[in-house]
């Protein structure tokens, strides 16, 4: 019996072969480019649902984002009670800066907003009121803040949830903002 | 060789089975409050159902029948808006999907990209059934055959042969 047998190295193959996948994936993890618990988008590459939405500023006028085409656009959801929007408002001041952004209040009431927005600064060009959440729902949102980017065409290019941290802005929006151009 | 192909037969059925039986006996907790519910029992019977075949996609392993989260309670009035308007289980169902992307669903739909998951287990299953009946062949295969008259009466005459050793020792 001490003929030489292929088949005695198979579970040792197999076993290497998970070993390797849960090392990328540990790798992964590790260095932030796999997040478990981030859900891609199916609304890339669609046109941003038009879900109509009375202005913070206004109540009797409408966000209309069609009114946008032609540039590109971020839509940010955020609410007063969310403290990672606290967090990522100095990013979205400094982005302000290259693209207009347009905020979605994510069932916040108007006040708490605009005390929201006194304190940590305003950098949207327009606001709309989410007060419900439906129109959160319409575009998939899961949490705030959740940003999206919307090309000239109107169409969903990005979408990122959690906060828009420095590495998140150079590596994936900043890219994808340059591919558009 | 039947036999102990039908044992392993009966133990993945009672695996796959208890995986399946195992959880709704557990989880008895719902989230629904009494003003959600709708006034027509037969619709709200169907929005029980819909939302325990929907995912929370806060705390992700929980329906949002189950879940406390604020997002799970949009999701069930949602549905419930959808059923008060006439829609389907079916069409309020890919509404989300739309949506939210199959991940909504807490039982993946069997599509080209998820093949591989709903077969997998049939594959270990035959798997496992292959490599048992192989290993159980290959025992047979090389298990001793029995002794013949030749080996039989060369042991009988060792014995003698050892005995009258013994007494031979003895003094």
């Amino acid at each position: 019996m001490s003929r030489f047998r292929p088949t005695f190295f198979i579970p040792l193959i197999a076993f290497l072969g998970l070993v390797m996948i849960g090392g990328l994936a540990l790798q992964g993890t590790l260095s932030g480019s796999r997040n478990p618990n981030q859900l891609p988008s199916v609304l890339i590459g669609k046109p941003a649902p038009d879900v109509p939405l009375p202005l913070l500023q206004n109540n009797q006028a409408e966000l209309a984002l069609d009114a946008y085409r032609g540039q590109p656009l971020l839509v940010n959801f955020f609410a007063s009670w969310c403290a990672p929007c606290r967090a990522e408002a100095p990013a979205l001041e400094h982005l302000s800066k290259q693209i207009s952004i347009i905020g979605i209040a994510y069932k916040d009431r108007p006040q708490d907003t605009r005390k929201f927005l006194q304190q940590y600064g305003n950098p949207f060009v327009a606001i709309g009121r989410d007060d419900d959440g439906r129109a959160g729902m319409a575009w998939g949102v899961y949490g705030v803040p959740e940003t999206y980017l919307i090309a000239p065409s109107g169409q969903i290019k990005w979408r990122h949830a959690g906060p828009l941290t420095r590495d998140v802005i150079t590596t994936q929006l900043l890219a994808k903002l340059d591919e558009m151009q | 060789m039947i036999r102990s192909g039908l044992y392993i037969f009966l133990i993945g059925v009672f695996v796959m089975g208890s995986a399946g039986l195992i959880p709704p006996l557990i989880s008895t907790a719902n989230a629904i409050t009494a003003e959600e519910m709708l006034a027509d029992p037969l619709l709200e019977n169907r929005a029980r159902n819909l939302s325990q075949k929907l995912r929370c996609l806060v705390c992700q392993n929980q329906s949002i029948d189950d879940s406390d989260a604020d997002l799970a309670k949009d999701l069930r009035r949602e549905v419930r808006a959808q059923l008060v308007q006439g829609k389907t289980d079916e069409a309020i169902l890919s509404d989300l999907r739309a949506k939210y992307g199959d991940f909504v669903l807490l039982a993946p739909p069997l599509a080209k990209n998820t093949m591989g998951l709903w077969l997998a287990p049939i594959g270990f299953l035959l798997l496992g059934i292959a490599i048992t009946l192989g290993v159980r062949r290959r025992a047979s295969a090389t298990a001793p055959s029995p002794i013949s008259q030749a080996e039989r009466a060369q042991i009988e005459a060792l014995k003698q042969q050892h005995k009258t050793a013994r007494t031979c020792d003895q003094p």
